[in-house]
């Protein structure tokens, strides 16, 4: 089976949009990345890393309608789609199977 | 609280026109959206900075997503493979900045080289070509058989284009012009006075030839006695406008008025006949009474065919036509022929009876010139490319390995030639464009880039791609054919057939340079043996002024005026120039001469004190003087030259009888041969008589040496005296000796250019080569060094393996060289010998600079520390 590949800021990145649910667009995932993370993000890795997200099937994308801010131009909202979800959630089991293999007294010395 | 800040305008502006166009408007909507963000939250200053590195960023090479889901099937013109072809091609080049500098000097120096030989020879072609009745317009010329000789002139009978039109009737058109003696003549109107140049011309000329006529009609234009056509310029001049000058009185060499009757446009410069001003044909012939006389021949002769007329038919036809006018003869044929019109500017000089040969062996000879520079520089790059072949040797491999065809290999080498070509050639368009002033200037052309015209561009992108094919084929094919698995497991072996190959290259460049400095040579030494050969007249402190105006009728008060003078030796006068007397006639009669037989000699009218003012050396008798009274009565004594004398065969010439046409009279003098006409005749025989009568000629001024400018400034003011409407004009005779010779001196002059050239380029080549071996053989050098050889031993291993090519390229241009030079000096009457030291220093020089250049790299080799060379491995 064809393992799906995340690095980690792609995978931050679609944990983000699937966070902001209806709501996620360029803007909104470089802002939400900065206080959840609290590391600066460039708008220009977002970008390019959503773009790439959705070139790997991760990621849908859809455009609004016209805005009144920002000069009139239209935002482009991402979702998830069903691989999306299928990669995060192998992501996820991954971690945990990895975590659950971690011998108790290392889990304790890193205060888990 | 907002307030209205705008994102830096110059990173908006990148963002549109270079962000990526799929995505541009939600990214730019989403950086304003952020930036308002950003100011809020950073400051308008971080905002900024952010704001613009992110447009930077996103702009569309950064941005474009460089991974593709489908890999496409490798195709060797694929956009990725053309990339990588690039890449490597400039990473050699920078690498290498030695020899790439070389080739593409060398290549540029070749192509503007050849650039210039292209434009100069497109212009000679064109030239005459703008005529629109051109392919039914003809030259008649006349060829002449005596004591078994051909020959043939372009002069012609006076009244020969008027007759022919008549009895011919395949003739539509037919003109004469005066076209040897086109003079500058004074003109007046208005209180403007001016020289022009001009002649005659029949009534038919302006429909015959394309030159446009501004006012007037080509019918009108030459049909009276006392009108004129004139060149816009000339208008311009006089009248202020083609409009204002027709109809306008204009007068002519003050002795005459003539009317306006047509304004022509200016000839263009790619016209062979240029003039400012004609004057119809009859006027000619009410000037001239030898025109009825059909021994006598001047003018040139055109005819326009109609346009179903066979030429060869009139040409036959057209054959005996003189016969007509004239007894047949036969011990002295006359026939007349036609050339092309089209075919006489590169065609002009008759040999054995029929044009052969011009100009157009000069176009073929540059023509040839800028292909053999062409072809060393292509070869350079040849020679280089396989020689450090060992270099790119592993790549091939590589790329052999990972599937590359042979095809593409040899596509990817010759287009790195290709892309050498053209840096080249921008770098060559650069030379030319700044050498292009001085071109024009050596060759009197007013030679341009014709940027504008498709064909030019033709041109350019023909020549890129042969010599880009050229250069690069040899090495594409070299080294595409290298076997991997040889290249990838240890060092490359040349086979000797490709070293042989790269010897017989530069035996053959160094062939071609040798040629032309053999050639550069020849034509040098001929040229100062024209320019210094005893005329047989003394060609220095003479001076030629044109007798116009007033003159033609004080030309005896002047000339005693004048001899008095401080600095001047004596004044004597002359039909037309002594550098060029070609007036001819048949007409001349001696005892014992054959009745029936027509012998063409040159003639010419002289005043007193000829002799003397020319320093010509009398072989007997003596000069026309005013001390005997029966010169002056016309026709009484001749002047002859020996050749003359040889043709009379008179024993005692002086006080012998002569005829020239029904009149009778004595020799009183022969004159030792000079020459009178080009070098490229041998003399011919000459009969001079004194006539101080016409109103027309150049006067003759001997000076003292060394007081010319003295003689000058009081010349001029007896000359204001006398003639105060004409601006005192003078010549030098030397100096229109040398304007005999023109194309001579441009051609030798070239022929010195491009030999310095290809010596250049070959040695550009051969510096590459020997740069190269030094290296390869670093490690051969040390251990000699290492061993005991001295470094003078070193050098010569080195220099010997170049100095065999070039001294086989000596050994097989020799003979080359010599039959080429024979055949240019073939053209000569007079000429240098073809003596072996001119090969032996042409050799000497091919030699010395191959060495000069071999020597600073193997010296320079020879010299180096062994231990550098040998501590690494």
């Amino acid at each position: 089976m064809k393992r799906a590949f995340l690095g980690e800021f792609e995978e931050v990145v679609l944990l983000t949009v699937a966070i902001l649910d209806e709501e996620a667009y360029g803007v909104t995932v470089t802002q939400e990345i900065e206080q959840k993370t609290g590391r600066a993000v460039g708008f220009s890795t977002v970008h390019t890393t959503l773009q790439r997200l959705e070139e790997k099937g991760y990621l849908a994308s859809r455009m609004g309608g016209a805005t009144a801010e920002r000069g009139g131009r239209r935002k482009r909202y991402f979702t998830v789609t069903a691989a999306g979800r299928k990669a995060l959630a192998e992501v996820k089991q991954v971690r945990e199977e990895l975590w659950n293999a971690l011998p108790p007294q290392t889990l304790q010395l890193m205060g888990g | 609280m907002k307030i209205a800040t705008k994102p830096p305008r110059f990173a908006t502006w990148l963002l549109e026109t270079f962000g990526h166009p799929d995505t541009s408007e939600e990214v730019q909507g989403d950086l304003l959206e952020l930036y308002d963000y950003w100011v809020e939250t950073a400051g308008q200053q971080k905002a900024d900075w952010r704001y613009s590195l992110n447009a930077l960023k996103l702009l569309w090479p950064l941005a474009k997503q460089k991974r593709n889901e489908q890999y496409t099937t490798p195709f060797f013109l694929g956009p990725d493979m053309i990339r990588n072809y690039l890449t490597v091609a400039f990473r050699n080049l920078i690498r290498n900045k030695a020899f790439s500098a070389i080739n593409i000097t060398g290549l540029a120096l070749g192509m503007a080289s050849s650039l210039f030989i292209l434009l100069w020879v497109q212009d000679e072609r064109s030239v005459d070509a703008f005529h629109a009745n051109g392919k039914y317009l003809y030259q008649v010329y006349e060829r002449q058989q005596a004591d078994g000789k051909t020959d043939a002139s372009y002069t012609t009978q006076g009244l020969l284009a008027d007759e022919l039109k008549r009895v011919i009737p395949e003739v539509q058109y037919a003109s004469s012009i005066q076209g040897n003696h086109i003079t500058a003549t004074a003109f007046e109107a208005d209180d403007k006075l001016n020289k022009m140049d001009g002649t005659f011309a029949s009534d038919d000329f302006f429909r015959m030839f394309s030159y446009p006529l501004l006012q007037g009609t080509p019918e009108t234009a030459l049909a009276t006695p006392n009108g004129i056509a004139i060149s816009r310029k000339m208008a311009d001049y006089f009248f202020g406008s083609p409009e204002q000058a027709m109809g306008k009185a204009i007068r002519y060499e003050n002795r005459e008025d003539l009317m306006v009757a047509a304004v022509f446009e200016n000839i263009p410069a790619n016209s062979s006949q240029r003039f400012d001003f004609l004057r119809g044909w009859k006027a000619y012939v009410a000037q001239n009474d030898w025109v009825h006389n059909w021994s006598n021949t001047d003018p040139y002769t055109y005819i326009q065919l109609r346009a179903d007329a066979n030429p060869e038919a009139v040409e036959a036809k057209i054959k005996d036509f003189l016969y007509r006018y004239k007894p047949k003869n036969p011990s002295f044929v006359e026939e007349l022929a036609l050339q092309p019109y089209l075919e006489t500017y590169l065609h002009s000089t008759l040999k054995n009876g029929r044009p052969e040969g011009g100009r157009i062996e000069y176009v073929r000879l540059f023509s040839v010139v800028g292909i053999f520079l062409l072809v060393i520089a292509c070869i350079n790059f040849m020679n280089l490319a396989t020689a450090r072949s060992a270099k790119r040797a592993k790549e091939v491999g590589v790329r052999k390995v990972v599937g590359a065809i042979r095809s593409a290999l040899m596509g990817q080498f010759v287009g790195e030639a290709m892309l050498l070509t053209l840096f080249s050639m921008m770098l060559a368009m650069g030379l030319v464009a700044l050498a292009l002033p001085a071109f024009n200037n050596l060759t009197g052309k007013q030679l341009t880039l014709p940027f504008g015209q498709p064909v030019f561009w033709a041109t350019l992108v023909g020549l890129l791609l042969t010599t880009g094919f050229l250069s690069g084929s040899y090495p594409a094919v070299f080294l595409s054919s290298l076997s991997p698995i040889r290249v990838l497991k240890g060092r490359l072996q040349f086979s000797p057939g490709a070293a042989n190959f790269r010897k017989s290259l530069v035996v053959f460049q160094f062939g071609l340079s040798m040629l032309l400095i053999v050639g550069m040579l020849v034509m040098y030494r001929q040229m100062t043996y024209i320019q210094t050969k005893n005329l047989g007249y003394d060609r220095e402190n003479l001076l030629y002024l044109p007798i116009e105006g007033d003159l033609t009728t004080k030309y005896n008060l002047f000339k005693s005026e004048a001899s008095r003078l401080s600095g001047i030796v004596s004044v004597s006068r002359i039909r037309n120039s002594p550098t060029t007397i070609d007036h001819h006639t048949g007409d001349i009669r001696w005892v014992g001469k054959d009745q029936n037989q027509t012998v063409s000699m040159a003639d010419v009218l002289v005043g007193y004190d000829f002799v003397k003012t020319m320093r010509l050396k009398l072989a007997d008798g003596r000069d026309f003087s005013t001390d005997f009274g029966s010169d002056s009565v016309s026709y009484s004594g001749f002047l002859v030259n020996q050749a003359a004398v040889r043709k009379f065969g008179y024993k005692n010439p002086v006080g012998k009888p002569l005829w020239w046409g029904n009149n009778e009279g004595k020799i009183i003098g022969v004159l030792n041969d000079f020459h009178f006409s080009s070098m490229h005749q041998a003399i011919e025989p000459l009969v001079i008589r004194l006539d101080e009568s016409k109103p027309f000629g150049t006067v003759l001024v001997r000076t003292e040496a060394g007081k010319t400018k003295e003689a000058l400034a009081s010349l001029e003011k007896t000359w204001q005296q006398l003639n105060p409407k004409f601006p005192f004009t003078y010549q030098f005779s030397d100096q229109e000796f040398a304007r005999l010779y023109k194309s001579e001196q441009m051609v030798s002059q070239l022929a010195n250019y491009f030999a310095v050239l290809a010596i250049f380029i070959s040695c550009l080549g051969l510096f590459g080569l020997a740069t190269f071996t030094a290296e390869q053989r670093t490690k051969e050098i040390g251990v000699r060094k290492v061993l005991g050889a001295s470094v003078g031993s070193v050098v010569t291993l080195l220099s010997r393996d170049f100095l065999k090519p070039v001294l086989m390229a000596i050994l097989i241009t020799t003979p080359i060289g010599w039959y080429v030079m024979h055949k240019w000096l073939a053209d000569f009457a007079y000429k240098v010998d073809l003596s072996w030291w001119i090969f032996a220093l042409a050799g000497g020089l091919a030699v010395g600079i191959a060495l000069l250049t071999v020597s600073f790299q193997s010296i320079k080799a020879a010299l180096m520390n062994p231990v550098k060379s040998l501590r690494s491995e």
